[in-house]
């Protein structure tokens, strides 16, 4: 009996934290007028999405996929960068390792919001701004790379040795082993954390306003925050554009709930 | 058919040796253990031939050809892994055929080689199977099978038995003796399990801390101990060690007891000198006035296993097991005679416990 | 050929894999932390910014940084940022922890869903905050209004007085999932039959969690805290969404600061400045954890 009392308490305790999740859609859903209300409608009476209006006026398409450009480009440079370097830091015993994997660990934690200004500053000298969302896919994968190495690293030390010896001995080389025997077994985890690595990259945001100047090319966040500083008022709209954002990223968030749970568990404190 | 020479082998990982100046022999298609306490360097040993670990010095011949250099695949050996290494995302039939497809040998030939060794198995039903859907008796023979598939020059076993049942154990230690009876191949066999390596081995290589303490076969090992180590680690119950001091006469060892008791020794040896007396459990026999000599103990303990009986007694404070066959037939706190033939006595200097 | 083989066995496969890597991340991050050194002794604005030769000013930029009217309410207000969000996220997020180690059905998945908080965009979370705080018709003050908390609205997001607080909300928001998450594993990792040890010692409750709990999770709690210090640190888009710092400053963070000197009114040289002293703050918080995890690992 006491455990359905616990149980009660923590959907209660879960629907007080996601309130802010669901007050976007019930936003979303009430028409403009309905929003000044005094007091507020908790639940939508007459819903009501105004998904035409909201892609014609903020351009939701565009920016999404300028958003979805910068996320693969960067999820694609960590994988392709990153997973073979996170397996050698697994399994060689290189007295190198340990001093690498300290540098990864620092680099991690550098904050955006202070290394753009650096980055500006070289990537105009060197006229990557000319491009810039390889330019902001360049910064961010310098930010994705660490967070990507540390986490495979951890799924990469769970394969056991023996399986990748074995495949020596039964006679493949070290390059065949790592692509026959250690990729496939990895596989989950890497497109885990891989998947991380794109949801990370697609709300990003400091990158992308300091050094993409074209509305054109601006990715989401950057549309949305443009829109918060002139408009307001229209909450409703905006809260539309909000849920078209993060309604994919909460799609896969749930469908991958329980590996993401595990993913982060094991990079984080080991 | 190829064999192994092992010629002045060292590694070390830092400054620690974990190898230490090993020279072996393994002669073509004989079948070679390696066995002793974990952390002896056995299996790295094993991995260096492998070519999974490098050495530090020495060098590795496989039949007559330096492999010092050569990576693992090179080597044409096949290797069973104590957590058998599997493959998880490939069928048993795919882990098997593996390494000759790797090889690129013509589909007809890997399908005779597998269907083979399947036969030879018994793992024709499981074929299709993944590693996670067998049992641990099966994955065991799969890797077996693995190792077997593709006729390799050598075969390393890398305490392949250690995670079965102990029914399990004995029924593929007796099949993989067959099995290297059939096939005749090169075979060095990693243990930590004396009964495995005497039961199983034509030749036992007795390791400790990296070095070689002997080599011999089973029963020379058992009869002749070259020293305290081999003679404690072979044989099980261990055998009995005793503190004695050779007697004024040089023909027997007075034991450093309260009681002054003494056994005479198979071999004259210099009067005064500190020794270790070994005596094997099995060797003697409670209440035997027949036999040659005689100890006088009290027991202390009695386990009985209906086929076998250990009996714990104390010569003086000294404790020494006596095991006897069938039931016991004494009881604690009698005291007791204990007969012994001469030649069952070992002994070993105090100091570098080499036997004299 | 020959060579091919032979590195294809060799340990220059590792390098192959691991000098990519290494060296990106020393071109795109290694690289900008120096430089971005060295600009904060230089003079950089508009007009130099694509020359590498630039006058040098020594710690002038360090002096001008410091003496700026702004700049003890910034380092006053970031002090208060770190710590308020540190002592929220890690006490409601402890406190949830505990709560979701208790045996009941769908435990392991309620917890889990708490981590969206985590997947979601800062910049939307902070939107979506800011739309909850709105004065007039923001669904907070509704709330609070309804209990009796408040008399008036509160002007959440621009009353000087506690514009700062609404961006700790939010953040604590943000980092509550991490905090439970970690120290979860943290609990799980701590034996049953310690506890039932120390039952049968006559420990209640509260000595329990007093004398096992929490020195057990001590190393835990560490690089919790410290990891909490690093991502506040980082935490730039809330700021963006909620209050742009103002108003008038009133709710300025260091790296929100930093950014604004550099982009808004373009003293690169100024933004560089902060830029070096937080990320220095940030390298010694970063040591802390790399300290406590490998405590962890002993343990």
């Amino acid at each position: 009996m006491k455990r359905y009392l616990f149980l009660v308490v923590a959907l209660l305790l879960a629907a007080l934290y996601l309130f802010p999740l669901y007050w976007m859609y019930a936003t979303a859903l009430r028409p403009g007028g309905d929003l000044f209300r005094y007091p507020p409608e908790i639940w939508p009476s007459h819903p009501h999405f105004e998904i035409t209006r909201v892609f014609l006026t903020y351009a939701v398409g565009r920016y999404v996929w300028n958003s979805l450009v910068v996320a693969s480009g960067t999820t694609l440079i960590t994988m392709v960068l990153g997973t073979g370097a996170a397996y050698v830091l697994a399994r060689s015993r290189h007295p190198m390792v340990s001093v690498t994997l300290f540098v990864i660990l620092v680099l991690q934690v550098l904050p955006p919001s202070l290394m753009v200004t650096p980055i500006f500053v070289a990537f105009n000298q060197l006229g990557l701004l000319e491009w810039p969302r390889l330019a902001v896919v360049l910064a961010t994968s310098a930010k994705t790379l660490p967070f990507y190495i540390i986490l495979c690293r951890a799924t990469f030390a769970q394969v056991p040795g023996e399986l990748e010896q074995a495949a020596l001995v039964d006679g493949n080389s070290r390059v065949g082993a790592f692509f026959h025997i250690m990729l496939p077994l990895a596989r989950n985890g890497i497109l885990v954390v891989s998947t991380l690595v794109f949801l990370q990259s697609f709300g990003e945001y400091v990158y992308s306003r300091s050094l993409i100047a074209s509305t054109d090319l601006q990715t989401a966040t950057v549309g949305l925050s443009t829109f918060l500083g002139a408009n307001a008022q229209d909450w409703a709209g905006l809260m539309t554009y909000a849920s078209i954002y993060v309604t994919p990223i909460l799609v896969i968030f749930i469908l991958l709930q329980r590996h993401i749970v595990s993913g982060l568990t094991a990079g984080a404190l080991k | 058919m190829y064999q192994i020479e092992l010629d002045h082998l060292c590694k070390a990982y830092g400054r620690v040796q974990v190898l230490n100046d090993i020279t072996i022999n393994v002669e073509t298609g004989s079948f070679v253990a390696l066995v002793g306490p974990s952390g002896c360097g056995k299996s790295t040993l094993l991995r260096s031939i492998a070519g999974l670990d490098k050495i530090t010095s020495g060098t590795i011949r496989i039949g007559g050809e330096v492999v010092n250099d050569r990576p693992p695949r090179e080597r044409d050996i096949a290797m069973v892994f104590q957590s058998y290494a599997l493959y998880p995302h490939m069928s048993v039939e795919r882990n098997m055929t593996y390494s000759l497809r790797l090889r690129h040998r013509p589909k007809a030939e890997i399908r005779e080689c597998l269907e083979a060794t399947a036969q030879t198995l018994g793992l024709a039903g499981l074929l299709g199977r993944m590693p996670r859907d067998l049992s641990g008796g099966q994955r065991q023979r799969v890797a077996m099978g693995r190792a077997i598939v593709r006729k390799p020059r050598v075969f390393l076993f890398d305490e392949p038995l250690s995670n079965l049942d102990a029914a399990l154990r004995v029924q593929m230690r007796s099949e993989i003796r067959r099995l290297h009876k059939r096939l005749e191949a090169t075979s060095v066999y990693v243990t930590h399990d004396q009964i495995e390596a005497m039961t199983m081995a034509d030749t036992v290589v007795v390791l400790r801390s990296g070095s070689v303490e002997q080599i011999g076969a089973p029963r020379d090992l058992y009869c002749h101990p070259a020293n305290r180590f081999v003679a404690g680690f072979i044989g099980s119950p261990a055998m009995n060690f005793l503190k004695a001091k050779v007697t004024a006469d040089g023909l027997s060892a007075a034991l450093e007891l309260a009681d002054g008791q003494t056994l005479t020794l198979p071999e004259p040896q210099r009067p005064g000198r500190p020794i270790w007396l070994g005596l094997r459990p099995e060797h003697m026999e409670i209440g035997d006035e027949t036999r040659q000599q005689h100890l006088q103990a009290r027991v202390e303990s009695v386990e009985s296993t209906g086929s076998m009986s250990f009996i714990e007694t104390k010569v003086a404070a000294v404790p020494l097991v006596v095991t006897q066959s069938g039931m016991p037939r004494v009881q604690e706190g009698m005291t007791v005679t204990i007969g012994i033939n001469t030649n069952d006595i070992y002994a070993f200097d105090m100091e570098n416990e080499v036997a004299l | 050929m020959r060579f091919l083989k032979a590195w294809r066995d060799s340990d220059a496969f590792n390098l192959v894999l691991v000098v990519p890597a290494v060296g990106y991340l020393l071109a795109f991050s290694a690289f900008p932390l120096i430089y971005n050194v060295v600009m904060s002794f230089q003079q950089v604005d508009m007009f130099d910014v694509g020359t590498l030769i630039r006058p040098l000013r020594g710690f002038g930029n360090y002096v001008d940084v410091f003496a700026r009217s702004e700049a003890g309410t910034v380092l006053w207000n970031t002090v208060l940022f770190v710590v308020m969000s540190i002592v929220f996220q890690l006490s409601i997020g402890f406190a949830l922890a505990l709560f979701f180690q208790l045996d009941f059905p769908g435990a392991k998945w309620l917890r889990g869903l708490f981590l969206a908080g985590w997947v979601m965009p800062a910049l939307v979370v902070g939107a979506i905050w800011r739309w909850i705080f709105a004065g007039d018709f923001g669904v907070l003050n509704y709330a609070l209004r309804s209990l009796h908390l408040i008399g008036g609205p509160v002007f959440w997001t621009s009353d000087p007085s506690i514009a700062l607080w609404s961006i700790i909300i939010a953040n604590v928001w943000l980092g509550i999932p991490f905090n439970m998450i970690l120290l979860s594993v943290g609990l799980a990792g701590i034996p049953d039959d310690v506890y039932e040890a120390a039952a049968l010692d006559g420990a209640g409750m509260i000595e329990r969690f007093r004398s096992i709990t929490l020195p057990l999770m001590a190393p835990t709690l560490g690089a919790v805290i410290s990891l909490g210090v690093i991502f506040t640190l980082q935490q730039f888009d809330l700021v963006a969404a909620l209050t742009q710092g103002g108003p008038a400053g009133a709710s300025n963070i260091a790296q929100y600061w930093s950014w604004q000197m550099s982009f808004e009114t373009y003293e690169i040289s100024d933004g560089a400045v902060v830029a070096t002293l937080m990320m220095t703050v940030v390298a010694a918080v970063a040591l802390i954890y790399v300290r406590a995890i490998r405590h962890e690992q002993r343990a």
